[in-house]
């Protein structure tokens, strides 16, 4: 054993200390998709952290530019796979853009509703997820009941829960289903009464406050020098809401506020994203109102949409459709382009380049996540090891979006 | 030199010449389904129609027409100009020619798309054309509107037996002649023609005759569509799953340029397709040569076999080395391969002859058979004239077969399988010896060796091949190496250091080098001939 050194200033015992290094993930329950911090321990504070992300890494981009325009799609939706939707619209908008397409108001409007819906979604698994990771079980369940709500109203509409593929270039898969208003109307209430229920067993409760508050600040100035977007950036007291400051489909004949937050801590986040909600209901609403019960859906381009099953059946104009579009995809122009939309996370960009063939040249996407997470180091550093887990849940990290 | 312009594109153009093929040189792509730039320009199919702007002192020539008024709900006079087919307009000078830019031109072209469709059966899901059918891609470009005929479609006869090779599909043919105009003006056999008129109308062979003899391949190579298919490929393959390399056709002396279309997730051939070379096949290929693509599959040496059994290859390279050990100079003779590459034979030279000092020099091949004044050419080698490059003083392989049958002879090392004679009775002669030999087929020599390693054939490695022309053209790699196989020159470097000799070469890239310095003709990167200025014998 080392000898004791005694020769300390002012006499003062202290043991001898070697910073602790602790490995946090890549797989542990309150690491969101596999990341792994690397902690340089003082005690339980934390001296340094070193966030290193690509455990999960499927080379996203690279198998986008392999299959036609149309493939992406069920890629897109495994990117923030809590909110798919938002992800499939945020990629049809990107080449339609390019194509030089608008879709019809019905699709808008509809296009709309779904990707609120979703976004009511991802911020009930992130809020729901964090307080269950804070020992908070019972509002989890809360709020997970009220995503199958939604997720019962995706499968209704796209037949399938959680990765929809529903997106189309120039529209979606399906016209809405006859219910669908009926559906989202019944179903909102009773979710926004359990989100409001959830809240309470947690605003109320000491513990869930006191490791909430004053928790992982970051400044506003901060979190735009990390180009952080979205509800995070939003907390830290900056209003940039891209459905606001560039309003796409018809944000901007929807009214809706965007809420921010004041001192940019773990609380200001968790409310912001349960205040979002609110604002997502009446967008929902309000699209339901505005969206034409009959009407084209998608647009009428034999470029880009697929003809009827029945005209490629029966048709040989229709059979070569089909065959052109399937095998080798709609001919996206030759060209450049930047679209970007508000994500569950904030900024969803789609960086794309065509060569004019039936494949993307080139798909980039600017994920939400990715600046967020390159965050995270700064906003533990120096706090207690326990302090992790609330400002690494508040921040929604999603593996699949981060995957570069 | 003249132009003209096309959509606002100078096209400079030589004196007679149309349109389409002025601006087909400039690489721009007037739709067309009739016109083929090897054959006769009957303008029949309609789909090349161009707008000709009237001189300034002229009058525009127009006709009157009914117009669809969606607005008055109603048919209302209009006037639309003369177009031009523009595979049969002689191009002038200082005529503005429209084509994308002119409503009328797109209009006429979604009509002659809409029309040629009318009564188009909904083949694609089982039609050997899909993915490669004008009416395909050209429905996508011009035409992009849905039918609007809802009777149901005249039929016509289906998979009709034009002869041993071609089936004929009447419904899908859009009658374009293209096969009756090949027929007649290349093969220089009228075999074919039509019959009836409007819906009715259909190709058909001449009563008392079959579509054969030497071209019928190529019959379905110029349809545009799928109506003409060929009974070796029918079925056998999708074609979005091929992929193509630039080849040199291995039938005949004459090296006919093509691709050679393969499917890399099974690796294998499919089919030959010519590729348009002016100074050796035009746009054309023969039967037999269209043939060959088989060969890459069948009659293969892809183990490597001491006698008759296979063996490694570390086994069968210390067999080979034993084999041709002690053989003196003078008592070993080295066979070239008039089947193999340039770079094959190059490496026999250099281990033969500059290292092992061998005198007696011969060449093997295939025997000479049908010849004619379109194509085919005698002899069955596609690289007789490289032999010859490479070893000017070979001689004929009945000196090797008189010379080992006299014992003067005992030592064989040999390139290729192929021998002239009956394979069987030639390798009689050639077991007195030991042979050795690297190949890529079975033959004569194969039969009789005492050890045979296996070489990639053309559709594995690159290679060049000088035909009788002296045209040198390289192959580009197709296929994977099938078996044990590597390419020649590599499996004689193998060889020869097995032999603990110093064959040095380990890139085709340096036996490259060695060739272009040695020879005056330029080797060409990517498989287009370049002729070199000697003539043909």
């Amino acid at each position: 054993m080392e000898p004791l050194d005694l020769e300390l200033e002012e006499g003062e015992l202290e043991l001898p200390a070697e910073p602790m290094h602790l490995n946090m993930g890549p797989s542990h329950p309150a690491m969101h998709g596999t990341v792994r911090i690397v902690l340089e321990l003082s005690g339980e504070t934390i001296v340094k952290a070193d966030v290193q992300i690509g455990y999960l890494h499927r080379g996203f981009e690279k198998m986008c530019e392999r299959g036609t325009w149309a493939q992406v799609f069920p890629y897109a939706d495994r990117l923030n796979y809590v909110s798919p939707m938002l992800n499939n619209v945020g990629y049809a908008l990107a080449v339609e853009k390019l194509c030089g397409i608008v879709v019809p108001d019905r699709c808008q409007w509809y296009r709309m509703a779904l990707g609120e819906l979703a976004r009511i979604s991802d911020h009930l698994t992130c809020t729901g997820a964090m307080a269950m990771e804070l020992g908070a079980f019972t509002p989890f369940l809360w709020f997970l009941k009220a995503r199958e709500m939604i997720w019962d109203i995706m499968e209704e509409e796209t037949g399938a829960r959680l990765t929809h593929s529903f997106g189309r270039i120039g529209g979606v898969a399906k016209p809405p289903s006859d219910g669908f208003k009926d559906l989202c109307r019944g179903a909102l209430p009773r979710i926004l009464d359990l989100v409001e229920e959830g809240e309470k067993m947690l605003l109320k409760n000491r513990i869930f406050i006191d490791r909430l508050e004053n928790v992982g600040i970051i400044s506003g100035a901060d979190a735009l020098a990390l180009s952080w977007t979205g509800p995070c950036l939003r907390a830290s007291g900056v209003a940039y809401d891209i459905r606001k400051s560039h309003p796409y489909l018809k944000y901007d004949e929807v009214d809706f506020d965007v809420p921010v937050g004041g001192r940019g801590d773990n609380m200001d986040r968790f409310l912001v994203r349960l205040a979002e909600i609110r604002q997502s209901r009446r967008i929902v609403e309000q699209s339901l109102d505005r969206m034409a019960d009959s009407g084209p859906v998608n647009v009428d381009d034999p470029r880009v949409m697929l003809p009827e099953k029945s005209e490629v059946y029966t048709t040989i104009e229709g059979t070569i459709q089909h065959f052109k579009l399937i095998m080798e995809g709609a001919k996206v122009p030759a060209g450049e382009v930047y679209s970007y939309t508000e994500g569950g996370n904030g900024e969803l960009g789609f960086y794309l380049v065509s060569d004019g063939s039936g494949t993307p040249y080139r798909v980039r996407i600017r994920p939400p996540c990715f600046p967020i997470t390159a965050g995270l180091s700064k906003l533990i550093s120096g706090r207690m090891l326990s302090d992790i887990v609330p400002t690494f849940g508040s921040l929604n990290m999603i593996g699949g979006e981060c995957d570069h | 030199m003249p132009t003209f312009k096309y959509d606002g594109v100078e096209i400079p153009f030589e004196a007679g010449e149309t349109i389409i093929q002025a601006a087909a040189r400039q690489g721009i792509e007037i739709p067309h389904y009739c016109w083929h730039p090897g054959l006769s320009a009957p303008a029949n199919c309609r789909m090349c129609l161009v707008e000709i702007m009237p001189a300034a002192n002229q009058r525009a020539v127009t006709l009157d027409i009914l117009e669809w008024d969606a607005a008055l709900g109603d048919y209302k006079p209009a006037k639309k100009p003369k177009l031009q087919p523009a595979c049969q307009m002689a191009a002038a000078d200082g005529m503005d020619v429209r084509g994308d830019t002119s409503h009328h031109v797109k209009d006429a072209r979604k009509q002659v798309q809409e029309f040629l469709l009318l009564n188009h059966p909904v083949d694609c899901p089982i039609c050997d054309q899909s993915g490669e059918c004008k009416l395909q891609d050209y429905w996508l470009e011009h035409g992009q509107y849905h039918k609007r005929m809802r009777d149901e479609p005249i039929h016509k006869p289906k998979a009709v037996e034009f002869g041993p090779t071609i089936v004929y599909d009447a419904e899908r043919c859009v009658m374009c002649t293209r096969c009756i105009r090949f027929m007649d003006e290349v093969a220089q056999d009228p075999v074919l023609d039509m019959r009836e008129r409007g819906n009715l109308n259909e190709i058909m062979v001449a009563p008392g005759r079959q579509l054969d003899g030497h071209y019928t391949f190529m019959t379905e190579h110029v349809c545009p569509v799928g109506a003409l298919t060929t009974k070796d490929f029918r079925f056998k393959a999708r074609v979005w799953f091929l992929r193509t390399a630039d080849t040199v056709c291995q039938g005949c002396a004459t090296g006919c340029s093509a691709h050679l279309d393969y499917d890399p997730r099974v690796n294998r051939a499919y089919r030959y397709r010519p590729r348009e070379n002016a100074e050796v096949n035009k746009y054309w290929m023969c039967d037999e040569g269209m043939l060959t693509y088989r060969a890459a599959h069948e009659g293969r040496i892809i183990e490597p076999r001491i006698g008759s059994k296979v063996a490694s290859e570390k086994k069968a390279l210390a067999a080979a080395a034993a084999a041709l050990e002690g053989a003196a100079a003078e008592h070993l003779a080295v066979v070239f391969s008039a089947q193999h590459s340039l770079e094959d034979n190059w490496a026999l030279r250099e281990l033969g002859v500059t290292l092992l000092g061998a005198k007696n020099l011969y060449v093997s091949g295939l025997p000479d058979g049908y010849e004619d004044k379109i194509l085919i050419h005698r002899d069955k080698n596609p690289n007789t004239r490289g032999v010859a490059e490479i070893a000017a003083d070979a001689r004929p392989f009945a000196d090797l077969l008189r010379d080992v049958g006299s014992g003067k002879i005992t030592h064989v090392m040999a390139l290729g399988g192929a021998t002239p004679g009956v394979p069987e009775a030639d390798a009689e002669v050639l077991r007195r010896a030991q042979v050795v030999t690297v190949a890529a087929h079975e033959g004569g020599l194969s039969l009789s060796a005492r050890v045979v390693l296996p070489a990639c054939s053309w559709a594995e490695a690159s290679g060049t091949y000088v035909n009788f022309k002296r045209i040198r053209q390289v192959t580009e790699k197709a296929l994977e190496p099938q078996g044990a196989s590597a390419p020649g020159w590599e499996q004689l470097a193998h060889l020869g250091r097995a032999m603990g000799l110093d064959a040095s070469w380990t890139r085709v890239k340096q036996i490259r080098a060695q060739l272009q310095a040695a020879a005056p003709a330029v080797t060409s990167a990517r498989g287009a001939a370049l002729p070199t200025t000697e003539v043909a014998q």
